[in-house]
């Protein structure tokens, strides 16, 4: 198998696999949907009774969004996750009681009117661990209202919960491959493409520009019933994109996606063996 | 009720677009422009945020 990238950010991958299967393909988008762990919120304490401010204003712990919609909000919220430090809290040497190698701890206290975002989330100890993406709304408060929630994020896989899931668009094409025979209609083929592929030349010659981007629709090949142009998808090939949350980086989610394969696969051949 | 954290269908964090998107587009941009720039490309994003209806401040007096 070999990759070939054509981009890779921080939150955005695109990248081109060859000499390999559409097994193959599928084995790697499902490891990256449901087999890569990631920190997420998995625990909320409320604390409830009346609150009083140094002006001597007094609050209550009140909501317009009921206890359980704030908890499964906080549940989705991107925690950031360095794999090499934290470990299952069931496996963890704390025997599962929450130890800094297992939980992050948050806490968040707020009081109205105002909205409450993901960056009033305070995690206790190292300030690198605040929330990704510091804008989203949780709730909003109104005046007198408060909030005051400790929330213990754990490491898990989106086997057991969706919220587990680092990796969204996850998809992969055949990689399109597009001969062209003729030039004889070539601006009516270049206009029939919805997603630019082709150009034409000042000579009227039509060029394939972003093979890439042509999704194997055949509009093209409609057009003249493919007298113009022939396109097909390379089964041995394939076009994989995806993004990330931000609490892994694209490149640590492809990394231990096939890791996560090859000790599947490792595992498997020896319960084959033991047979 | 209040913008969903991530998008229904294919859970990319779409709650921090909508405060962005709704002060732009009061102020007279297009939608499309302002839904390219903050970078939703699939339409199952770009729903989420043009079909909210924000009535969080209708019930916070009911808290």
């Amino acid at each position: 198998m070999e990759i070939e990238t054509i981009e890779m950010g921080e939150k955005k991958a695109r990248f081109v696999i060859r000499d390999t299967s559409p097994a193959m393909a599928n084995a790697l988008r499902r490891a990256l949907v449901n087999k890569v762990p990631k920190m997420a919120i998995d625990t909320v304490e409320f604390h409830l009774g009346s609150m009083r401010d140094e002006e001597g204003k007094e609050y209550e712990s009140k909501t317009p969004l009921f206890d359980e919609i704030i908890a499964h909000r906080l549940g989705l919220l991107p925690v950031p996750t360095d794999l090499s430090l934290y470990t299952y809290k069931d496996k963890c040497v704390c025997g599962g009681e929450g130890c800094p190698n297992c939980t992050i701890i948050y806490s968040l206290v707020k009081s109205g009117p105002c909205t409450v975002l993901s960056s009033d989330m305070v995690p206790l100890g190292d300030p690198n661990l605040a929330i990704c993406d510091p804008d989203i709304p949780i709730l909003e408060l109104g005046d007198g209202q408060s909030v005051m929630i400790y929330a213990h994020a754990v490491l898990g896989t989106a086997e057991n919960h969706a919220k587990w899931q680092a990796a969204s668009g996850v998809g992969y094409k055949y990689m399109p491959v597009i001969t062209v025979k003729s030039s004889k209609r070539a601006q009516e083929i270049a206009d029939s493409c919805p997603r630019g592929v082709f150009t034409v030349s000042a000579s009227g010659d039509l060029g394939v520009e972003k093979p890439l981007d042509c999704m194997l629709c055949d509009s093209c090949v409609e057009v003249d019933g493919g007298e113009s142009v022939e396109v097909v998808g390379d089964e041995t090939s394939f076009v994989f994109s995806f993004e990330t949350d931000g609490s892994l980086s694209a490149e640590t989610m492809i990394l231990k996606a096939c890791e996560v394969i090859s000790e599947g696969a490792k595992a498997f051949s020896e319960s084959v063996d033991a047979l | 009720m209040i913008i969903p954290v991530r998008c229904f269908t294919c859970g990319k964090v779409v709650g921090s677009a909508y405060p962005e998107y709704a002060r732009r587009v009061s102020m007279g941009e297009s939608p499309e422009k302002v839904l390219d720039e903050i970078g939703l490309e699939r339409y199952c994003c770009r729903r989420m945020i043009i079909s909210h209806a924000d009535l969080i401040k209708e019930v916070l007096p009911l808290g």
